[in-house]
């Protein structure tokens, strides 16, 4: 192998490595149906493993790493705020439920309260709430 | 971590006879940050922070998920839970103080209010006690708004940041808090 060989291959591994490293560095943040789901529960359930034992569900739900949440449950509000929309799933706690952040573009039209529902988002814990972020629809 | 949460579900379920003082609450605040620098600038954003303040005592707490802060770079948000906030271990941030410059009776009528609020402010599990200058707006309807920009040294709270990216990452973090109270 030539030394114009060499320089070229150099060059093309550091074409190839800068790339990456600028697709890398522009990643944005994935949408909840762009990941796998790693839990399948109900808000009732998921409110009630917070209550029992943060500590665990954080553990389960929320993990070390960002993981989807799929929960079904019967809205009880839907708030907008500016770009974004709040879909409150119902639990049998009148103060707290679970509240899923939506970009208000993705919250499908015929959404009402009382409807059943299941949504994909990236669970972060509770504070009175659950909350779940950067959620989708599941039709 | 788990009186976080007590704190203001204790507000939030008082008795009745306590019903006369006036609370309020949102679970939708926004909390924003910038650290800017001449190398990157890097914002986050928090539209889940809980809030509750008593008018009648000047009570106010708030509190937020650190994972549910959101950035344009997944990279950042990355390096912030897993690096700086080592959101794992310390889950939530939170403010717990003591308001002046409103109460009952400004509440009740339209106007805007230089609040300052002092107390201690709790991130990556480290208080350190803080006064906060602000504004509570309430407007014609009796909607309260209160805001408030302040800053935060992040090693202040034991946030290590490396030397190779501490061009990087401002000295005083730029802190803006926005809530939309309801009534409770």
């Amino acid at each position: 192998m030539n030394k114009r060989t060499i320089f070229l291959l150099i060059v093309l591994l550091a074409a190839i490595g800068g790339g990456f490293a600028w697709k890398e560095y522009h990643r944005t943040t994935a949408k909840a149906d762009e990941l796998p789901v790693k839990e399948t529960v109900n808000a009732q359930d998921l409110m009630t493993a917070f209550i029992t034992d943060e500590d665990a569900a954080t553990a389960r739900f929320v993990g070390t790493t960002e993981q989807v949440v799929q929960v079904t449950g019967t809205i009880s509000a839907i708030d907008p705020a500016g770009k974004l929309t709040n879909i409150v799933l119902g639990t049998d706690n009148d103060l707290a439920g679970v509240v899923c952040e939506f970009a208000a573009a993705d919250v499908p039209a015929d959404w009402r309260s009382g409807a059943s529902v299941t949504i994909k988002g990236i669970c972060t814990g509770m504070l009175i709430d659950v909350v779940l972020v950067r959620c989708t629809a599941v039709e | 971590m788990r009186n976080l949460r007590i704190l203001p579900i204790a507000l939030l379920i008082a008795p009745v006879a306590l019903s006369a003082q006036e609370r309020l609450a949102t679970r939708t605040g926004h909390i924003s940050f910038l650290s800017e620098t001449p190398m990157e600038n890097i914002v986050g954003d928090n539209h889940k922070v809980t809030s509750v303040f008593d008018a009648t005592t000047g009570a106010i707490e708030f509190a937020v998920l650190i994972k549910a802060f959101e950035f344009e770079k997944a990279l950042m948000q990355e390096h912030f839970n897993e690096n700086y906030m080592e959101s794992n271990t310390f889950p939530k941030a939170s403010f717990k103080g003591k308001v002046t410059g409103v109460g009952e009776d400004e509440l009740k009528k339209e106007g805007t209010y230089l609040i300052s609020a002092q107390g201690d402010l709790t991130i990556h599990g480290v208080a350190r006690p803080v006064t906060i200058k602000g504004t509570f707006m309430v407007d014609a309807a009796g909607a309260v708004k209160a805001t408030s920009d302040f800053t935060v040294n992040a090693e202040d709270h034991g946030i290590k940041i490396p030397g190779v990216v501490r061009d990087k990452i401002a000295k005083e973090i730029k802190v803006s808090v926005k809530l939309d109270y309801a009534k409770m």
